[in-house]
């Protein structure tokens, strides 16, 4: 054989390679799971995620000559972050603790950047933030340009403008991780209950960086795989409650439910593919009694019939989310809130658009670019626009300057999403009290979705707050 | 590359079957996609949305179309035609003025109740002279630039109905091999080509060789096992590199003499094979390889001619030699009954780095017995050339091929 390979470790495209140590001696000095012998290029492998470990397993080895390169120091010499409140302070602290690896759990409105800013500050390394949509990132890259007066890079929405610090979404991450896990020393997961979800855990287990953060204020997931988070970013160093915050940061609010009933020619249309549906299920029942709506879905590509009641489903959602009487009910609550400004969620991009073009009042939809975006929130906060219609590109995390009125006109019922929307209104601004109105189109589903979304801790707690919720 | 949304794929019997049209089940699709190209080549300035509710009427009445094909065909049109994309924000503008100017009058109600109300009739109509434009013409340009209103520019089309069908079968594959998180090729030539992609597309591969064939009059000709991965293979199942893996398809549709098995991930993570050989009648975009890199090498090849000399019998590109992560492909085997091989290189360019790196490759297969054919134009005036290099003007002789292969042999 050759002679002695030197002790070597590297970053390999999101994983690291260790050679010049035998079998024997990486069972001793890591146990028999961390590393993986690969064949293919004769070198031992494991995840960058385990840098930091086996970094400092390996100092004070013999020769041991470490290729993975140091990320790079950063300086904000214009910082000028705000004094951090009790809780926040607490935050920051109980990470730095547990070595600059943790979860921290805030609800939505408490400032959980201003939390991120501090730890980055403190670290003053290159740092990977990664948040869940291209909003988002824009917000982070505004923040950070405002509060450590530096210009991020940015790394997704078709840009790929790599700096020491750098702002990024998951999609970017996911795909780029393997070229980059190894520039940053602290990386930053926003809204991280996306993180263990699918092939995103990639993100977190390709990058090398040894501080770590996760931020959310629900990390509660349906398929409970937050049970990853731990080993993925660190274990939750400080969890924070929406209860304990209301009063302190948090306004009171009320929730006004509006029922709308479709116009005649729409309840028409609405039935009749209501009838198409029921009529293929009869018709399918015929054969086969256990035909159901999964069948449908099912054989929708090959069966006309099928087809047929899954355009009339369609159909009828679409009828439901755009129905007229829905802009009327706008109309009275735009006059009802003239002077005060009101964020209006849609549950479609084109029923965002129907109220845009009804209205002429702009929109913040997933195509936005990044000047428009910011031009709109912008001109929102300062009342140039009285309103500001979204989809569910807002649904998390994005900043809108202190609404104090929100209507709610269609959407999902998942609970994060209700909870990320009522954070949205809840900004403190004085002592006025914010008002949710949710538009619900009567007899129909979206009925079935409103009761779902009230359920939620979020709407639960606006009842025993205020008393006066419908 | 279509997305995986617009991917179909069976399974049975843990065989994936990506969709395909073929003539003898879908020679009613020619037509279609006759009338599909052509509502693409008169849609010059038709909305994107236009054009594909125009494609979906097509099919209306076809029982044997999912949804996905439709949107495919869609994807494959688009992909061939350029859209006017707003790249100067004209449309973000114009929302932007529009929306300033009425804020003014917030809200725009329907019917006004006393003076301080503005209806929506109004302000669009004080809108429309503020721009400049009718009301009609400022509604359809608001929202031009998203994607489903942006309009056709361009189209180039395919070179056929029938093209556009072959391209669509083999883009099905590609969308079915996107969830593939291993990939094994056996190849019996075509090495330098598919193992240059395979490099390109970054790939880990490990290469096995299985077989000796004997194939017709010509002899012999090794069969390759070439396991493909991705660094995090290893570690984990992962479709991460099964976007590279689809990339490799075009090329190995335009070479001879291969099959490969892919493992792929059904929607349900269970784990299936997709198959395929150069034998399933797919063609590629790309042209065939060509047989001789030079003139040269021609020329040796068919002076040696296809019977043995001194008991060596002659082949093209027919081995890899490979080491780890490097490989190196002679251009010539020379084979004897016993199975005794020797290789020849013929080096023809004389940049100093392709020079360089052929003497690095050389080096590293020094364990191999490899011949060195230089041309007289490369070589370095005065420099020492050592006995083993046989060196040539415009032809390589075989007298100086012979009396190295004697040489070699006898080590």
């Amino acid at each position: 054989m050759t002679g002695k390979i030197a002790l070597n470790l590297s970053f390999d495209r999101g994983t690291l390679l260790l050679r010049g140590l035998s079998r024997q001696q990486v069972a001793k000095r890591f146990g028999e799971a961390l590393w993986q012998w690969d064949g293919r290029i004769a070198a031992w492998r494991t995840y960058a995620l385990h840098y930091a470990a086996v970094r400092d397993a390996l100092l004070g080895a013999d020769e041991f000559v470490d290729d993975v390169p140091p990320p790079a120091r950063v300086a904000f010499p214009e910082a000028c972050l705000p004094v951090l409140r009790d809780q926040q302070q607490q935050a920051v602290d109980a990470w730095k603790q547990s070595g600059g690896r943790g979860m921290i759990v805030m609800p939505t409105g408490t400032g959980k950047t201003e939390v991120a800013l501090a730890a980055m500050a403190d670290a003053r390394i290159a740092t990977l933030i990664v948040a869940p949509v291209r909003d988002l990132m824009y917000q982070w890259h505004t923040r950070i340009l405002k509060r450590l007066g530096y210009n991020a890079g940015i790394l997704g929405d078709s840009q790929r403008f790599i700096q020491p610090v750098t702002v990024t979404t998951y999609d970017s991450a996911y795909l780029h991780m393997a070229e980059l896990g190894d520039r940053f020393g602290l990386v930053i997961f926003d809204e991280a209950h996306h993180l263990p979800g699918g092939t995103y855990r990639e993100a977190a287990m390709f990058c090398a960086a040894p501080l770590r953060l996760g931020l959310s204020a629900t990390p509660h997931r349906s398929d409970g795989r937050e049970v990853d988070l731990p080993w993925l970013v660190g274990p939750t160093v400080c969890e924070q409650f929406i209860k304990h915050a209301k009063g302190d940061t948090l306004a009171d609010y009320n929730v006004v439910r509006i029922p709308v009933k479709l116009r005649d020619e729409e309840q028409k249309k609405y039935e009749t593919a209501g009838v198409q549906i029921r009529d293929v299920l009869v018709e399918k029942r015929k054969d086969n009694p256990t035909y159901a709506w999964e069948n449908v879905c099912a054989e929708a590509s090959k069966d006309p019939a099928a087809r047929r009641a899954m355009q009339a489903f369609f159909l009828r959602k679409s009828i439901e989310d755009r129905a007229e009487e829905k802009l009327r009910v706008l109309e009275d609550v735009f006059r009802l809130h003239v002077g005060e400004r009101v964020i209006v969620f849609a549950g479609s991009n084109a029923m965002a658009r129907d109220v845009s073009r009804r209205f002429l009042v702009p929109t913040l939809l997933a195509h936005s670019r990044k000047n428009e975006r910011r031009i709109v929130l912008d001109g929102f906060a300062a009342g140039r626009f009285p309103v500001l219609v979204a989809n569910r590109v807002l649904d998390e995390g994005v900043d809108v300057p202190a609404a104090k009125v929100a209507v709610v006109i269609g959407g999902q019922s998942s609970a994060r999403q209700a909870k990320q929307r009522l954070g949205r209104i809840l900004r403190r601004s004085g002592n006025a009290v914010a008002t949710l109105y949710e538009v619900v189109v009567q007899d129909t589903n979206d009925v079935e979705r409103s009761r779902s979304r009230r359920r939620s801790d979020a709407y639960g707690s606006a009842k025993r707050w205020r008393g006066n919720a419908q | 590359m279509l997305s995986s949304e617009q991917s179909i794929v069976e399974y049975a019997d843990g065989q994936a079957f990506p969709d395909r049209l073929t003539q003898k089940r879908h020679a009613h699709y020619l037509d279609y996609a006759t009338r599909m190209l052509r509502v693409y080549e008169h849609g010059i300035g038709r909305t994107r949305r236009d054009l594909h509710r125009a494609i979906e009427a097509i099919f209306t009445d076809e029982l044997d179309c999912p949804t996905q094909r439709v949107a495919a065909f869609c994807k494959m049109l688009d992909d061939v035609g350029q859209y006017d994309e707003d790249a100067r924000g004209q449309a973000a503008d114009l929302r932007l003025r529009v929306f300033e100017f009425a804020a003014k009058y917030h809200p725009l109600v329907s019917c006004a109740e006393g003076i301080f109300e503005h209806t929506e009739a109004e302000i669009k109509s004080r809108v429309a002279q503020e721009v400049g434009m009718e009301w009609g013409q400022i509604d359809r340009a608001l929202y031009a630039d998203i994607i489903e209103f942006q309009t056709l520019k361009s189209f180039a089309g395919y070179p056929s109905a029938q093209a556009m069908l072959s391209a669509y079968n083999v883009a099905q594959i590609q969308a079915c091999l996107y969830r593939a998180t291993r990939m094994t090729l056996y190849l019996t030539g075509d090495f330098k080509r598919i193992i240059r992609r395979i490099r390109l597309l970054r790939l880990l591969h490990e290469i096995h060789r299985v077989d000796f064939v004997r194939t017709g009059r010509t002899g012999g000709a090794a069969e390759y096992r070439i396991d493909l991965s991705g660094p995090a293979s290893l570690l984990h199942e992962t479709r991460r590199y099964g976007v590279d893996m689809a990339k490799l398809v075009p090329v190995l549709l335009a070479c001879e003499g291969w099959r490969l098995q892919a493992t792929t991930l059904t929607p349900w993570k269970r784990p299936v094979f997709l198959k395929l050989s150069h034998e399933d009648g797919l063609s590629s975009h790309l042209p065939p390889s060509e047989p001789f890199d030079s003139g040269v090498e021609e020329a040796f090849a068919k002076k040696w001619g296809d019977e043995p000399r001194e008991g060596w019998r002659l082949f093209r590109e027919d081995v890899i030699l490979h080491e780890g992560q490097s490989v190196f492909f002679p251009d010539f085997v020379f084979r004897r009954e016993d199975g005794l091989e020797a290789y020849l290189e013929v080096v023809g360019f004389w940049t100093p780095e392709y020079l360089a790196k052929k003497r690095e490759t050389i080096a590293k297969f020094r364990g191999h017995r490899i011949l060195l054919a230089v041309a007289e134009a490369c070589v370095r005036q005065g420099a020492a050339i050592p006995g083993s290099v046989i060196t040539y003007k415009t032809v390589i002789k075989l007298d100086a091929v012979l009396d190295q292969l004697r040489l070699r042999a006898g080590d």
